[in-house]
């Protein structure tokens, strides 16, 4: 004998159990307070470091302005003490191209031959210096060159050219600080002017002198 | 069909969606009205911290350094010593007036006569890098005498001697109707304040 058992679900779907332990309609309520609980904390230790790093930035800021005084003290020097240091660089730059000549020049009066008479003796100006460079607006502080040579102009009466030639060996040695070995004689020739019955020479050398260098 | 699901749960269910949404809103409003702001406020205050913690470490750095800065400046400025006493100054504007006072000592001790003083233009000297504030500057004056070539040699012996820093930049000695009366002719520098580079 067949029996057929008839099943009837009277429940309504919302009102079917879970077969899991954990409910949700527990569970997400409970998260939902939990996570309101969790950002409330969070926000808590945000004040708090709010709070602290205030205070913090209170305390050094009181710090600074007690050390204020004596710190703009500190810089003032500072900045002075940069200036001074380039102040004395630019003298020394100075000190670096003064020339000393007068012993040499006191020397050449001895080692110039009887038979010569120095008519002129002079140091030509130095190089001009260029502070409005073409194309340039406005003018240069310094000039771009730190080192300047001069010539030594001798110019005289003489006999004969063997005095000459003496008087410039003579410079040959112990007057590096006046004139270096590079020369160029001007001219050599008959004068109008008479000594002892008869015409003299004319003669103009042209030494370099030593640079001068405005530098370290 | 959202309001028909709704009305099929069961009541305690749709309490439980109620109070979740009812928290769900809360923790937003406390992410959006609370948090955010204080975390914006945070970073803040700590970006605030860490400048003035930078200003704090540089500033005691200044100061541990003040003794040493202090001596620096001492150094520097017996350094510059003498270089300021040997600075031109003008006297009335003029720097020729000025190079007389000083000079003329030194040429009635050598013997020069009819000594004369003119400005000449000044030399600008090389810049160090950086450049200072207060720039230095080769002020000449050109010195005009008559006498001997001796005498003119004597005159710059003593200037050299007694004026380290002052410098012959040119010289000429021209003869005339006699050896003792040449002319004479100097050009010399001192160095001297010179502009400013910026104010």
């Amino acid at each position: 004998m067949n029996s057929s058992s008839l099943h009837l679900n009277l429940l309504r779907p919302s009102e079917r159990l879970s077969s899991s332990p954990v409910r949700m309609r527990v569970m997400l309520p409970v998260g939902a307070i939990l996570s309101c609980i969790g950002l409330l904390v969070w926000w808590g230790v945000l004040l708090t470091q709010l709070v602290m790093t205030k205070a913090q930035s209170a305390g050094i800021e009181e710090e600074l302005s007690a050390k204020s005084k004596e710190h703009s003290e500190v810089i003032r020097q500072r900045d002075l003490a940069r200036e001074l240091k380039l102040q004395l660089e630019q003298l020394e730059f100075y000190r670096a191209g003064v020339r000393s000549v007068a012993e040499p020049l006191a020397r050449l009066a001895e080692v110039v031959p009887l038979r010569v008479q120095l008519k002129q003796l002079s140091f030509t100006p130095p190089p001009r210096q260029v502070l409005q460079p073409p194309g340039m607006k406005a003018p240069l502080f310094g000039p771009t060159e730190n080192v300047e040579t001069q010539k030594l102009v001798m110019a005289g009466l003489t006999t004969k050219e063997t005095p000459v030639v003496s008087l410039m060996e003579s410079l040959e040695g112990g007057f590096e600080r006046l004139v270096t070995h590079e020369r160029k004689i001007n001219s050599f020739r008959q004068d109008n002017a008479e000594a002892e019955g008869r015409k003299l020479l004319s003669f103009e050398v042209e030494y370099t002198m030593p640079e001068r260098r405005f530098a370290k | 069909m959202s309001a028909g699901f709704f009305d099929n749960m069961a009541p305690t269910a749709r309490r439980s969606l109620v109070v979740t949404a009812i928290f769900a809103a809360i923790a937003v409003v406390i992410y959006l009205f609370c948090l955010q702001p204080c975390e914006s406020q945070l970073a803040r205050a700590r970006r605030t911290l860490a400048e003035l913690q930078g200003r704090q470490s540089q500033t005691n750095g200044d100061l541990r350094s003040a003794g040493t800065v202090k001596k620096d400046l001492a150094d520097l400025e017996a350094a510059l010593e003498p270089y300021e006493e040997a600075m031109l100054v003008p006297l009335l504007e003029s720097y020729a007036m000025r190079a007389k006072t000083i000079l003329d000592p030194i040429a009635l001790g050598a013997g020069l006569e009819d000594v004369r003083y003119t400005d000449e233009p000044f030399r600008a000297l090389p810049l160090p890098r950086p450049m200072p504030r207060q720039l230095h500057t080769r002020a000449a004056v050109k010195v005009m005498a008559r006498g001997s070539y001796q005498q003119a040699v004597s005159f710059l012996l003593r200037m050299e001697r007694e004026l380290p820093l002052v410098s012959l930049q040119q010289f000429e000695v021209a003869s005339q109707s006699t050896p003792e009366a040449q002319s004479v002719m100097f050009v010399l520098e001192w160095p001297a304040k010179g502009g400013l580079t910026r104010k």
